[in-house]
Parts: C-alpha cells; structure tokens; sequence
C-alpha cells in the first residue's frame, strides 16, 4: 500500500517537475558518437566501441531532466534516414573526428544538407570536435572554420572541442543540451 | 494494475469492420506520441498483426512508413509491449525498405544483460532484417547466443542460423564448433519443469534437435564429416537425449545407406541397436529406415520386423498405428517377409480405430499368398458393411492392385467386386469400384467378358449418370471384339430408352460403334436401333444418331476413323493449345484451330502410359533413390563400368504418363521453331535427358537425343553458371565414332548470358531403317567475355574457349520404347526370333538395382509387377516393347544374386525383326 502511495506520489511530482527531451547524435562513421553517448550516460569508455547499425536509443538522466538520444550509425548507407529521426527533437549533436581531417570535408558537405532541411529548420545544433586526447587534433577554432559554421544564421550554432575518451567537456555538452529542454 | 475489458478493441480481432487507412493513421500518430504509451500502442500493434495476418497488405512506403514509426517504440522498456513490437516487425520486414535500421537496436536486447524474455524475441528478429553486407556484424552475438546457458535464447540462435543460411552460409559455418559443444551440453527446458509439481510441457532437450539439425545443414555437403558426425552421436554412452534428435540422427544414416554401400553394414548396426531404444519413435524410425534400405536382406529385416510384431499388440493406438503403417509399406513390395506377423495383423482386423483396421486388411491381402486371398477376401466381404464408404474405398484400391499382381485371382476378385457393386453406397466409392473392374478389363484380358457383363447388369439399375456414361463408353469400346456382341447391344439399347438424356447420348455413340463389325445382321439390326433414335425428344441423341447413320453409308475406313480411331490426341497437349486458342485474342480467333499442331498417341501409347501411372499411385516409394532412379537411356547406365560417370547415369527419368507426354510436346515445340529440321520428317522418339557434366561445374550440359527416319539430332541444353561471364558463338563439335552418322548441320547460339540457359543443335544424316549405336566425343566452343564489374558491361574482346564434356551414347534403348501388354505369356509365344546372352554384373548390389539398371538401359517395360524383385536371391523381369520401326521385341531377364560374386544375368531377347533379338540380347554389355 504505502509504496504504491509513494510511487504515485512520485509520479505527480514527476508530471510537474521532470521533463523528457529528444535528441539525435549524427556524424560520419568512426566519429566517437557511440562512445560520447557511453560516457554521457555515465557508463566508461571502451575502445572496442561497434560500428552502429541504423540506429540505437539510449536515456541519460541529468537532474530532472531525461535526455532521450538517438544515436545514429555514420556509415554513408544510413545518413539518408537521419532526417527521419530529427524530426521535432529539442537539438542535434554533430560529431567529427578532429584529429582525421581527411574526413572533414565530407562531414561539412552531410552538415550542410542537414542543416538546410526545411523540416529540420530551427532545431539547434552543437557540433562537437571529438577525440582531442589525439595530437595533431583541429581546435575549436579550426573546425569552425572547415565546418563552415559561421555562415549558419537561420538557428542556434554551437561548437566545442571534447574527448569521449579523456571525459573533457562532456560535462559542457551534457548542460548544453538540458538548457535546450523545455 | 488490473485489464479491464479493453473497449479499443471491440472493433477489432472478433469484432466488426476494421478500416486498413484507420488503423495505419492510428498507428502513425500513437508510435510517434510522446511520452509513449504502451498499452494504447499494443492495441495498435494488436489490431495491424490483425490486418497482416488477415490477407491486408500495405504498400510499399506505407509499410516503410509504419515500419520507422514501430522502430520508436524501442524507447519504451515494457515487455509485452516489446514482445509485440518484435512480432510485428518480423511481419513487417518482408515488404519495407531500410529494415536494416533496427539492427542495432535490436541487437541491444540480444546481450546477456538484458532481460531473459527479450533475448530469444530480439535474436529471431534479427534473423528476419539482417542481410549479407551486415551478417558479420552478429556473428559474435549469434555464436554467443548458440551456447548460451538457457535453451530458449540457444534455440532461438539456432533456428535463426537456419534462416540465416540462404543469406550467407559460409558466416553461420563459423559457428560450427558452437553448434556442436550445443548438442553435447544437454540443456534441459524447462529447466525446473515437473520439479515443480507445476503443469506444463514434460520436460525435454529440443535445443539438442535443433542444434543437431543445424550441424547437419553446415556439414552436409561431406559425407565424410556427416559420417564422423553419426559416430560421434551415436556412440556409446549416447550423447543425445532428445528422441527427436535422434529420430533425425537415423535421417541421416539412412542417407549415409543410400548414398554409399561401404557403409551399409557398421550403419546397419546402428539401426540394430536404436530398434532397442527406450523411445518407441527411435524404434519405429530405425525399423522404417532398415525396411526401406535397398535390397534388404532378410537377415537385415528380420530384427526390424519382430519389434514392429511387438507394437501390433501394444495397448496405445498410435503404436499400432505406426507399426501396421510401416508393414502395410513393406508388405507391398516383400510380402513374404511379413508373412510372420500374420496372426497379429489378423486381431487387428477388428480394431476399433478403423484406420488400424483398414491397414491390417490391406496388408494381409498382400501377404497373403494366392489360396489365402480367398479366405480374406470371404473375410472382408462380412466386414465391408460395417466400414464407411471412405475405408470401403481404401479396401477396394488394395484389391485393385492385388488384381494386377496376381492376374490369376482375377475370378475371385471379380466376383468380390461385383458384389459390392450391388451394395449400397455413394458415388465415390461406386467410382472406385468401376475403376478397379476397368482396370482388370484393360490388364487382365482373361476377365474382361465377364467384368462387362458385371458392368452391363450395374447400369441396369445405376443412379449416377456419370458412371452410367463411363460404363457405356467401355461397352461401345470393347463390346464390339468380344464374342458375342449382340448381347451388350440390347443392354445398351435398354438405356435408349429409359434413361435421361445424357446417358441417351452416350448410349447412341456406343451403339453406332457396333455398326463396324463386319456381320451383316449385326449391322442391320443397329441401324433400325438408330433409325428409332431419330424420333429422340433431345438434340444431342437425334445429332449422335443421324450421325452416325451417315457413317454407315460411307467407307468402312472412313467410318471408322470417326468411330473407333486409331490414334487420339494427347489431351494435356490438346488442353493447352485450345487454351492458348481462346486466350489468343482476335489474331488467334481469326484463323480455324489446327488440329495437327496437336501430338496424337497411339493406343500402345496411351495404354503403357496409363498403366504406368496406374501402378506407380498403387505402389510405394521405397527407398528415397526409387523415384528419379536413374533410368538414362544411353548404353550401360549404372552397369556400365567403373568410376567413370557413363551418359546416362545422371539422367532423371519421368515417372507417370503426365510427365512424359508433356516432355515429347514441349520437345516437339522448341523443334518446330528450327526450319532446317522440317524436311527430316516427325520424330521418332525422345530420348531422356542425360547429363554430361557432373552438377555444379561452370558450365552444365544436358543432352537429349531424337531419332528421325534418316536423320539424328542431338540437343543440347547449355547453362552457363558464371555469374560474370558472357558467352557467344556457342556451338558444339560432336564426332561420331561411325562413319556411317554424317554432320548436317549445327544450329548455335549466338549469346549465352550469365546465369542462363540455352539450346544447340547438331544434325546428323543415320543409316535408314538401321538400328546403328554408336557414340560422340563432345566439346563446347565458344568466346568468353567477362563482365566488367562495376558497369557489368562485357569486355571487347573476349578469348576463344572449349570445354570437353562426357561422350553421348546413342544405345540399344534409344531404338526401343517402352509399351504395355496385357498378355506377356501369349506374346511371348508368338514371337520369330530369339537370342540370348548371359553376364556377370559387376559393382550391382542387389536385384532392384540391377533390374533398374537393366530396364533404363533397355527402355523396355517391365510387365506384371516384375520390376520389383519378391526375393533376394532370383527373379525374373519381364519386358515388352517396340522398336522406333514399330516391331515388338520383348526380353525375358532371370537374375541371381550372391553376395560373393554379385549379380549373374541372362537375358532372352525375342522380336519381330531378326536383328533385333540378338541386339538386344548383346545391349548389356
Ligand atoms: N582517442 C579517442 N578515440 C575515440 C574517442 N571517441 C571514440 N573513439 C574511438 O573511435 C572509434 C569509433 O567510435 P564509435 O563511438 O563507435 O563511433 P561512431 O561514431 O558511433 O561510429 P558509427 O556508429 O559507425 O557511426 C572507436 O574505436 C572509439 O574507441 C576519443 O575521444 N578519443
Ligand atoms: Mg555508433
């Protein structure tokens, strides 16, 4: 009896005070999306991370906020069906590989077919320079540049530089995305 | 939380109408809410498997629609909820694109962490969305899965590797090594199951079944693998549990039996030991399989037969059931090996489950030697009263084929069947019993006054018109050869004037078939009949009879070529063209439908074919090898010599009259469309199809040869099995060992794509009205072009290739073709000429075998049930046929068989034409 009172008590609560959010990671294949998820939901870094294949669905929880994420596969087969799985999410993490900027061009070029969805328009984005633990990685300020960010005006653009792998800025990202929550 | 009565689904399953664009919106709209609920969503779910497993189907995009939508749900953790999701996406997955999506997801539930209900779900799953570009990606998972610790997530690894091996066979041969440590754990479902003192499924070991199953798909291309396989499972100790996973252990040696003698005595052994097992479905598959084996020894049945004699009189019915079952099959080709159980099979006469019943009175019927067939025939005749007309019917087809094995019983087995007739019954038993009379009519000539004379007084007093027309039909065929013709005229005449229309009409045609025999008085007295059917109230009898008074004035030959024809269209052939007719649109109407572009049989033709087919649906496949034997034509199929492959050897002959008269149509068709070949005349005859490449090489060749009055073609059916090669200009270069056989012609093909088939003929003049063999070394020429790989578009210039192929024997048979006669004795008699010839058969284990091996490389028919060797040690095959030329020739074959010096064989070949005795006396060697 009582514990069914508590667990309804907790619900009401919960319909005034927890929110629900979704969210998509996208970003070429190998880009450490899989493994930034792991380390946001609170789980350690593995570096026997698999390709993903389509797609995967994963809850992180921060305060009284629950993140749903939408963790895209990469590989070229998969990225015409991002679109369908950022409809109406609160905001879109962007991931690149900073230290193999071979991969950057493409990345800006599929960035930009995103970013120029009619039905994607408005949504935020961050886009994120993983693995900067590597030598030789990109800066912000670099991939800004290659990602071509700064001609983005029609929403809100943001780009940090973070390690999956060495858990730097993760914390940033994960309360960037709570102040997206509604 | 309590489950209401749930008002959402009133409309659905058990409801009323339920709108296929309702529920897909619904559906749309209720996966893509959030927050998700669960139980509105599984009502959704409830209601699509609903409209799926209905016969609705969606389009395309709607189902990728829906499809992605589904895919959202995998937010939610509620079980049933999943479990639904799951069972919709498999439905799903045949008719969406991008199904692969899921995989990821999917693969999440499949991970030992997560909960015990998701796993198995989640592994079928993936085997329903996963394809040859992704497969890898849960090969790690699947082997994982295979050993896992709880038998439902081991099974359902295991059944979806089945399904996985179509996509990519050599991945799930990875997990062999898995699969076998599988059978070997013997894990036990459900696990605490009966412990318990709970109700449910008795425990069992099903996961050793299937893991066993899957080990034999992956290895059972290797005989010798499949070998090590048997022994190890069926070692001592025995490894398996599940009865079940035995039962398919015994499959398997009975293949292992089949396919390599060498193995039949220690297999053999093991079949001994398994008809002692604890499990009586172990017992009967191993005495099933020992009784099937080729040739079986007595020694060999013996020990098969005595524990199938012990389930007889066990109290459970589904024992007694399968036992008579098995020798009931046995009976009919070893009946006096089953001779023993007859005192058990006879307290089965009176089973209360009458299927027992029926069994145990068809097979005492076959083990039953001559003089007791009167006895049990006395016997059934107290019992058919108290049986339905459906077990009537199965006790009339046993006689039926009894009538054509012991031609000699046909009085008793007469009487017996007239004297059902006069009982009551329905129609299809009534049919059953006229066809058996027809039967010995048309194969048992001695019986056939009397029988008409059964069937005259049957429709005297008959209530199916259906049967009364077949039976006059008869009358008017064989009344007017019969001794005293008059007397079938007045029965016939009597249902001129009783019966209704229809029996009328076939009455006038039976009649006028009377006015051919040469008796004036016969013929003045039909035509008076005629004369008064002209006053018929009914169209039909008046047309039939004026008719056939017409027919009367003209010729005899004219006449009867209208009344009693010696030949008649192929009716499967004449099906098909008067449907191409009609269905043929304006263009075909416009012109008359041509009959001669239908095949006609002669009377021979139409009668072995359908005794053919009589006797293949009154007997049983025994031993899978029987059906398709290799029945070549060719010179010295199977008998042929050692190791290598002879021509004929992989040939598949055709059973059944269907098959056969469909083969020579579509032959005669591909040939009519070949100008050149037109002035060689019709052909003669078709040979069977004979391979003369082993299967699965790069480029398989058949070969089909057909003799013309002067002229030979060979056909050959090329089929190119390279997935990126083109071949053009393909012809073939065959050389005759005999300079008497001339090269006319070659009609090549001009392009051969990847992974098709086609035709090339080569023509050859033959020594006129000659019986001449001989044979061509054959080789393939061509250019070979690759395909570029990424444009598939072939390459400029291709290389000059040859490819050397087995040697194409035309033989002894390919000169003969098989004919039915009812009479062997009397032919035999009649026949001028006469030679012999005696061998010792090499490499032949047994009669069946070597009586196959005969008959195919003859291509004569075998007579009065004696393809099928009653002993092991002698037999005698009878054979009837005719030369292309149409003269008979028939062979006497005895055999004897030892195991120490194998099969000895004479053959007493007699014929019409002199040359062909001793031809086919010397055909064997
Ligand atoms: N050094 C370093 N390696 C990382 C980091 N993040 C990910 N990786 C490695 O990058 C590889 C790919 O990581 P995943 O997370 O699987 O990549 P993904 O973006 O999910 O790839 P797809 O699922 O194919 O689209 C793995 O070997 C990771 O160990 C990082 O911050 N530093
Ligand atoms: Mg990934």
């Amino acid at each position: 009896m009582s514990s069914w009172f508590s667990r309804l008590y907790e619900y009401i609560l919960s319909l005034f005070w927890s929110s629900e959010m979704d969210i998509t990671l996208l970003g070429l294949q190998n880009a450490g999306k899989t493994s930034l998820l792991r380390v946001l939901g609170g789980g350690d870094f593995t570096s026997d991370s698999i390709p993903t294949i389509g797609f995967s669905m994963k809850r992180v929880r921060k305060g009284r906020v629950t993140i749903k994420c939408w963790d895209l596969g990469g590989q070229p087969r998969f990225r015409s069906m991002w679109e369908r799985y950022c409809k109406g999410v609160n905001a879109i993490l962007f991931i690149v590989d900073s230290a193999d900027p071979a991969t950057l061009q493409v990345a800006r070029m599929e960035f930009e077919a995103l970013v120029s969805k009619p039905s994607l328009e408005g949504i935020p984005v961050l886009v994120l320079g993983n693995k900067n633990d590597l030598p030789d990685a990109y800066d912000v300020d670099a991939i800004i540049d290659v990602m071509n960010l700064k001609s983005v005006d029609d929403r809100e653009v943001s780009c940090y530089s973070i390690s999956a792998k060495e858990n730097v800025n993760v914390d940033a990202v994960l309360n960037w995305l709570v102040s997206k929550s509604n | 939380m309590s489950y209401k009565k749930n008002e959402d689904l009133d409309s659905g399953p058990g409801g009323s109408v339920m709108d296929k664009m309702t529920v897909f919106q619904d559906c749309i709209a209720g996966f893509n809410s959030s927050p998700i609920q669960p139980r509105r969503c599984r009502v959704l779910l409830t209601k699509l498997t609903y409209l799926l497993s209905t016969g609705d189907t969606f389009a395309r995009d709607e189902s990728t629609t829906l499809f992605f939508s589904i895919t959202k749900l995998f937010q939610h953790k509620d079980i049933a909820l999943r479990q639904m999701v799951y069972l919709v996406i498999k439905e799903l997955a045949k008719n969406a694109d991008d199904v692969i999506m899921v995989t990821s997801s999917i693969m999440k539930d499949t991970t030992v962490s997560s909960d015990v209900v998701y796993r198995p779900n989640a592994i079928r799953t993936l085997a329903r969305i996963i394809d040859a570009s992704t497969i890898q990606a849960i090969e790690r998972l699947m082997k994982t899965a295979v050993v896992d610790k709880h038998p439902i997530v081991s099974t359902a690894a295991l059944v979806s590797s089945y399904h996985l091996l179509p996509v990519s066979r050599d991945v799930v041969r990875r997990w062999t090594n898995e699969t076998q440590e599988t059978v070997l754990a013997q894990k036990m479902f459900p696990q605490y199951g009966g412990a318990s003192g709970m109700s449910g499924p008795a425990p069992s070991y099903m996961t050793q079944y299937h893991a066993l199953g899957l080990l034999y798909q992956l290895r059972s291309h290797d005989r010798m693998a499949l070998v090590k396989m048997i022994q190890q499972f069926s070692g001592a100790g025995g490894s398996l549990r599940s009865p079940a996973a035995v039962v398919m252990l015994i499959r398997f040696v009975a293949r292992v039996i089949d396919e390599d003698r060498n193995m039949r005595r220690p297999m053999n052994s093991l079949l001994v030991g398994w008809l002692k097992h604890k499990s009586d479905m172990v017992n009967f598959e191993a005495a099933k399989t020992i009784l099937e084996m080729k040739d079986v020894t007595d020694e060999e049945a013996t020990p098969a037969i005595a524990v199938l004699q012990l389930f007889l009189s066990s109290p459970r019915f589904v024992s007694r059931f399968a036992a008579i079952r098995i020798l009931n099959r046995f009976a009919m080709v070893r009946p006096q090996n089953v001779n023993v159980c007859n005192i058990d099979i006879e307290s089965l006469i009176n089973d209360s489950n009458r299927s027992i019943a029926t069994y145990a009175i068809t097979t005492l019927l076959k083990t039953g030697n001559e003089a007791s067939v009167d006895r049990l025939m006395k016997q059934i005749t107290g019992f058919m009263n108290d049986i339905s007309d459906e077990f009537k019917i199965i006790v009339v087809d046993a006689i039926r084929s009894l009538c054509l094995k012991f031609p000699a019983k046909q009085a008793s087995m007469l009487s017996f069947l007239s004297g059902v007739l006069r009982d009551e019954g329905g129609y299809e038993f009534k049919r059953a019993v006229i066809e058996a009379m027809f039967d010995l009519i048309k194969f048992v000539p001695e019986s056939k006054e009397d029988a008409l004379s059964y069937l005259c007084e049957f429709i005297e007093d008959c209530e199916f018109t259906k049967l009364a027309v077949r039976v006059l039909h008869l009358l008017g065929e064989e009344g007017p050869g019969t001794k005293h013709p008059t007397k079938y005229i007045r029965y016939i005449y009597n249902r001129v004037v009783l019966e209704n229309s229809i029996v009328r009409a076939a009455a006038v045609t039976a009649l006028s078939k009377f006015s051919l025999i040469e008796d004036e008085s016969v013929q003045a007295s039909v035509k008076v009949l005629l004369t008064r059917c002209l006053d018929d109230p009914d169209d039909e009898v008046r047309d039939r009879a004026a008719m056939a008074l017409r027919l009367a004035t003209v010729p005899t030959p004219v006449a009867k070529s209208y009344l009693a024809p010696d030949s008649v269209p192929s009716l499967g052939a004449l099906e098909q063209q008067l449907i191409m007719y009609v269905t043929g649109g304006p263009d075909a109407a416009s012109v008359a439908f041509d009959i001669s572009t239908v095949p006609f049989l002669t009377r021979d033709q139409v009668d072995a074919d359908n005794f053919r087919a009589k006797v293949s649906s009154t007997m049983p496949v025994i031993g899978s090898s029987m059906d398709g034997s290799g029945a070549g034509s060719g010179a010295g199929a199977g008998a042929g010599g050692k190791g290598s492959p002879s021509a004929g050897g992989a040939a598949s002959s055709s059973s059944g009259a269907g098959a056969h008269e469909d083969k020579t149509q579509m032959y005669a068709a591909a040939l009519a469309k070949i100008p050149e070949l037109q002035e060689f005349g019709a052909v003669m005859r078709s040979s069977n199809v004979a391979a003369l490449t082993e299967s699965e090489t790069e480029y398989e060749v058949r070969c089909v040869k057909h003799l013309y009055k002067a002229h030979l073609v060979l056909q050959f059916d090329i089929e190119n099995t390279l997935k990126d090669t083109v071949l053009e200009d393909v012809s073939v270069i065959a050389t005759p060992s005999e300079d008497t056989f001339e090269e006319q012609f070659i009609v090549t093909l001009p392009k051969l794509e990847p992974e098709s088939q086609g035709t090339v003929y080569v023509a050859f003049t033959r020594p006129e009205g000659e019986y001449e063999t001989v044979s061509f070394s054959s080789t393939l020429h061509f250019i070979s072009k690759e395909l570029d790989p990424s444009t598939g578009v072939p390459d400029d210039t291709g290389y000059e290739d040859e490819y050397q192929v087995e040697d194409v024997e035309l033989g002894v048979g390919d000169f003969l073709v098989p004919t039915y006669i009812g009479n062997f004795q009397h032919m035999w008699d009649t026949l001028p000429y006469e030679a012999s010839e005696t061998y010792g058969l090499e490499g032949v284990n047994g009669l069946t075998e070597a009586c196959e091996s005969v008959i195919s490389s003859l291509s004569l028919q075998p007579l009065e049930g004696s393809e099928l060797p009653l002993q092991a040690a002698t037999h005698v095959l009878k054979l009837f046929g005719r030369t292309v030329q149409g003269g008979k020739v028939s062979a006497l074959v005895r055999m004897a068989y030892s195991a120490k010096n194998g099969v000895t064989l004479k053959i007493t070949a007699k014929s019409e034409e002199e040359v062909v005795a001793p031809m086919v006396a010397a055909a064997i060697a």
